[in-house]
């Protein structure tokens, strides 16, 4: 422990560790952990500096916001074994109720703090294709096509790989008017069309993009313009489907974190800064889908209409979604293991 | 006595390697140690320059007893049976080393130790090479700097572990003439252990037969080739490679 | 990175004198100048591939948008952290651990300890399993949900997700290398030359100092240029312990996945540019200090030859 001791002070006075947060009231500069999932981290980068500069002339303090970013189940991981957050922004709501079951360093009503079930902003999934839409896909039945190749994730591991998931089995629930046993075999020939399952969103993003394999990609809105746009707007098109799941990445004060760091204000007014029409109009340009009525009604041209259910009207919610579909044994381990042979 | 063994035993495990050995050699002596592999001769070496522990009995280095005293306190010269020698370090390196780690006060010189190296490179004809490193010098040229980066520190007991064993028998011959004749020079008492008991009878001037861990004799060497009274002594001795000329040899001396 | 340890005997400075008979050795062995050729094409075509090429695509991608780009993203503050951190880190790491290899391989091979067999196995374990492994292992024992964690933040130390985790985590993954490299060395090498340094007078110190070290600085230095690279290149333990906070705990190699993640290509390969660099520089430090350690003593020999009549 000594040793330990002695590596931690060498490493503070090197000025390596800025000490999280500490009796931040007393300093001129609080500092924030902001710990969110991988599609976010072009985002925060913008909405950060406008905050910092709103809050420097709200209260003249300079707050600096840390950001750390991974796969959205590997960082909820990450905050319960003590990662010291002081907001959380992750992929889907079930990673935040772990944290706060788990790490118990927030409540468990954490969604209700804040507008939208706690959920600035949106996007829905949607399928990125080769230039020109070479096998013509243009809705989720297309996906089982056998002459498809279809590039997900691996929705075990992968937070936002789950919403494609359950977007596919929602479209196919409607479609057959609620037939569970339809909505499986629906799903099972789709993952049929899947020859590799990457680990996370980016992974399988890179493997359709980089390496060209399959004929379509099913990924956020977001992540697929952005991808689309960073890596070749000449090369792939972009196709809505005919009705998408809503998926709602939520925010949350982490709040026993806060409490100890002396965040807890500062740490809210970052969240709440997310509904403010600037923090949307950054979000919109980063293609995710505002949810404020006011942000809605200026960008929403912007996007493309596109029926969307959620979670919760079709799945009872995140925990459920996930005993039923991705714990082990779940309806995926099932539908999958069949689905190689 | 310059050097003195009191029933001194060692054991490693089970294995008994010394047992009870008493033993001594007198100021000036070279004493010349014989006996079959395994026998315990180096081992005995060992321990009266300290680098094993005795589990018991004593050894006295002038009368004095050694048993407080470390491997470096001892004032031994120990001569390895593959030489041993620095090889990051020059000839002349080797040779001054002793000198050179000694406590600041007692340290000589700079130039001291330049003319003390340079008479002991003398001494052993190797001055020439002072330079060089041992990897680049013959087997017997290695031998005799280790002998005499053992001399520097001005021993009071020169310990020689098969010193010869690994040359061939030519340069061995010579060798052993030129070490008789050094000690025939610098006169510090001196036990050679060696395999061979003609090297043995030529250069000592006494010879002790180490035998499982025990003297089995011990005399000079014209005694000992009279005396056949041990029977596994005079195996030994019958063994040894050319008993015609120890024979002549022991006549002569 | 998989490791493999080669035999001392065929790294460390040969002596000029053996040179020349492994010359003549070959000779003796007597293959065909062809196939010496085939051989050497062979290694150097693989050299190339795997090696050379991707050395070259790395400053080609970092290159690509322009010098200026390339040094725009080099002043990226962020980046800069990153390279400061992953230095600190290796500096921490690569002493203790050439501490501990020292004091491992001497307890191992001439200390004649009880049980070494159970230390080398022990010493060897971080090659032995995966670093993200060893990363999930150090959460257990320092997370808040694993051994200590609870106690250490009763205490108010925090080590996971800190630089200090990132330093501890490198320290155990980069733990076998000077070890490794020690032990066959010093095995080979045996006790005598230290028994002769003890007899002499020497004190345990200038034992080890005069005697030791210099017969181990060639495979110390190889070990150190090898725990050095690993230190600086680690990923998989740092990713899992550093919480990847960006400009606190992130490692270069760590940094360089983000800006690729971000598709900031230029950014990325820059950064790589960075890491390959300081492999270069580590390699070349190396390589002088033989040079001049084998100058020196072709210039003393020289000397010595030229005194001779
Ligand atoms: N460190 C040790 N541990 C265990 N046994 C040992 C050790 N050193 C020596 N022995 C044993 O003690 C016995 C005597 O060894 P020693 O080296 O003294 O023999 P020796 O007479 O010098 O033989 P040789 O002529 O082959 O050198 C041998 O059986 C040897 O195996
Ligand atoms: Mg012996």
């Amino acid at each position: 422990m000594k040793i330990l001791k002695t590596i931690a002070r060498l490493t503070l006075a090197l000025g390596f560790v800025a000490p999280i947060g500490g009796t931040a009231a007393a300093q001129q500069k609080v500092t924030l952990l902001n710990v969110s999932y991988d599609p976010t981290r072009e985002l925060y980068k913008e909405i950060n500096a406008a905050f910092a500069q709103e809050w420097k002339r709200r209260t003249g303090q300079d707050v600096e916001i840390k950001q750390s970013h991974g796969g959205s189940g590997a960082q909820a991981r990450a905050v319960i074994d003590g990662l010291e957050a002081d907001v959380v922004t992750l992929g889907l709501a079930y990673d935040i109720d772990e944290i706060a079951q788990r790490g118990k360093t927030l409540p468990a009503d954490w969604q209700t703090k804040l507008p939208h079930n706690s959920t600035p902003f949106a996007s829905t999934v949607a399928f990125v294709v080769r230039k020109g839409n070479p096998k013509g896909i243009k809705d989720w039945n297309d996906l089982i096509r056998p002459d498809v190749q279809v590039i997900t994730a691996n929705p075990k591991t992968s937070g936002g790989a789950r919403w494609n998931y359950l977007g596919a089995w929602g479209y196919a629930l409607q479609k057959n008017k609620g037939s569970e046993a339809a909505a499986r075999d629906f799903v099972a020939r789709l993952y049929k069309n899947v020859p590799v399952l990457d680990a996370g969103a980016r992974g399988s993003t890179t493997t359709f993009v980089e390496r060209g394999i399959g004929d379509v990609l099913i990924a956020w809105e977001n992540e697929a313009l952005l991808s689309v746009k960073q890596l070749g707007p000449d090369k792939f098109d972009i196709v809505i489907p005919s009705v998408s799941i809503r998926a709602e990445p939520p925010v949350a004060v982490n709040e026993v974190v806060a409490q100890k760091h002396g965040t807890s204000k500062v740490a809210r007014a970052y969240l709440e800064f997310l509904y403010t029409d600037a923090a949307q109009a950054i979000a919109a340009k980063h293609y995710f889908r505002p949810t404020g009525p006011r942000s809605l009604a200026k960008y929403g041209d912007s996007f493309p209409k596109v029926p969307q259910f959620t979670i919760d009207q079709l799945f009872g919610g995140w925990a459920k979604a996930q005993k039923t579909h991705f714990a082990d044994g779940g309806i995926f381990d099932q539908i999958y293991s069949t689905a190689g042979k | 006595m310059s050097v003195a063994l009191e029933r001194v035993s060692k054991r490693f495990g089970e294995f008994v390697a010394l047992d009870e050995v008493t033993f001594g050699v007198d100021e000036g002596e070279l004493v010349a140690l014989v006996g079959p592999s395994g026998s315990g001769k180096s081992t005995l070496l060992r321990v009266v320059a300290g680098l094993e522990r005795q589990d018991a009995g004593a050894v006295r280095i002038h009368g004095e007893d050694a048993a407080p005293l470390g491997p470096g306190d001892r004032r031994i010269g120990f001569v390895f049976q593959h030489y041993a020698l620095f090889r990051h370090m020059t000839v002349f390196e080797n040779v001054a080393f002793g000198l050179r780690v000694r406590p600041r006060r007692e340290r000589p010189s700079g130039s001291e130790i330049t003319s003390a190296v340079k008479d002991l490179l003398q001494l052993v004809e190797l001055d020439a090479l002072s330079a060089r490193y041992p990897s680049e010098l013959s087997g017997g040229q290695q031998q005799r700097v280790a002998l005499a980066r053992a001399l520097a520190v001005q021993p009071r007991v020169l310990l020689l572990d098969e010193p010869f064993g690994a040359l061939d028998a030519r340069v061995r011959k010579q060798l052993r003439q030129w070490l008789r004749q050094l000690h025939d020079e610098v006169r510090v008492t001196t036990i050679l252990v060696t395999h061979d008991s003609e090297e043995a009878c030529e250069v000592a001037d006494r010879v002790a037969v180490m035998h499982e861990g025990r003297i089995a004799q011990i005399g000079t060497a014209a005694d000992l080739l009279r005396e056949t009274a041990n029977p596994f002594l005079g195996a030994f001795l019958a063994d040894s490679p050319r008993p015609s000329a120890s024979a002549k040899r022991i006549d002569y001396h | 990175m998989s490791t493999t340890i080669a035999p001392p005997a065929a790294r460390h400075g040969i002596p000029p004198g053996l040179r020349a008979a492994r010359r003549t050795a070959t000779a003796a062995t007597g293959e065909s100048a062809i196939a010496r050729w085939i051989l050497i094409g062979i290694a150097l075509a693989y050299l190339f591939l795997f090696l050379g090429l991707p050395l070259f695509v790395v400053f080609e991608e970092a290159l690509k948008k322009g010098v200026g780009a390339y040094f725009t993203a080099l002043r990226d503050a962020e980046l800069l952290h990153a390279l400061r951190l992953t230095l600190l880190v290796a500096g921490i790491a690569v002493p203790l651990n050439v501490v501990f290899g020292i004091s491992a391989a001497w307890a191992i091979t001439k200390g004649k300890v009880r049980g070494h067999a159970l230390l080398v196995a022990l010493a060897d374990l971080p090659l032995a399993v995966s670093p993200v492994i060893a990363g999930l292992t150090f959460m257990l024992l320092f997370g808040m949900q694993g051994w200590f964690g609870p106690w250490l933040r009763a205490h108010d130390i925090q080590i996971a997700f800190t630089v200090t985790a990132v330093v501890l985590a490198t320290i155990f993954v980069t733990l076998p290398f000077v070890a490794r490299e020690l032990i066959p060395l010093m095995e080979e090498q045996g006790v005598t030359e230290e028994e002769a340094a003890v007899t002499l007078g020497a004190s345990g110190w200038q034992m080890f100092r005069r005697v030791t070290l210099p017969n181990i600085r060639w495979g110390l230095l190889y070990g150190v240029v090898l725990c050095n690279a690993r230190a600086m290149g680690e990923f998989g333990a740092v990713s899992v312990v550093s919480g990847r906070i960006r400009g606190q705990t992130t490692t270069l190699p760590l940094h360089i996945e983000i800006l690729y993640n971000e598709y900031d290509f230029t950014a990325a390969f820059a950064a790589s540019s960075l890491l390959a660099m300081l492999a270069v520089v580590t390699l070349a430090a190396k390589h002088l200090l033989e040079r001049s350690h084998h100058a020196a003593r072709a210039r003393l020999i020289q000397e010595q030859q030229e005194k001779q009549p």
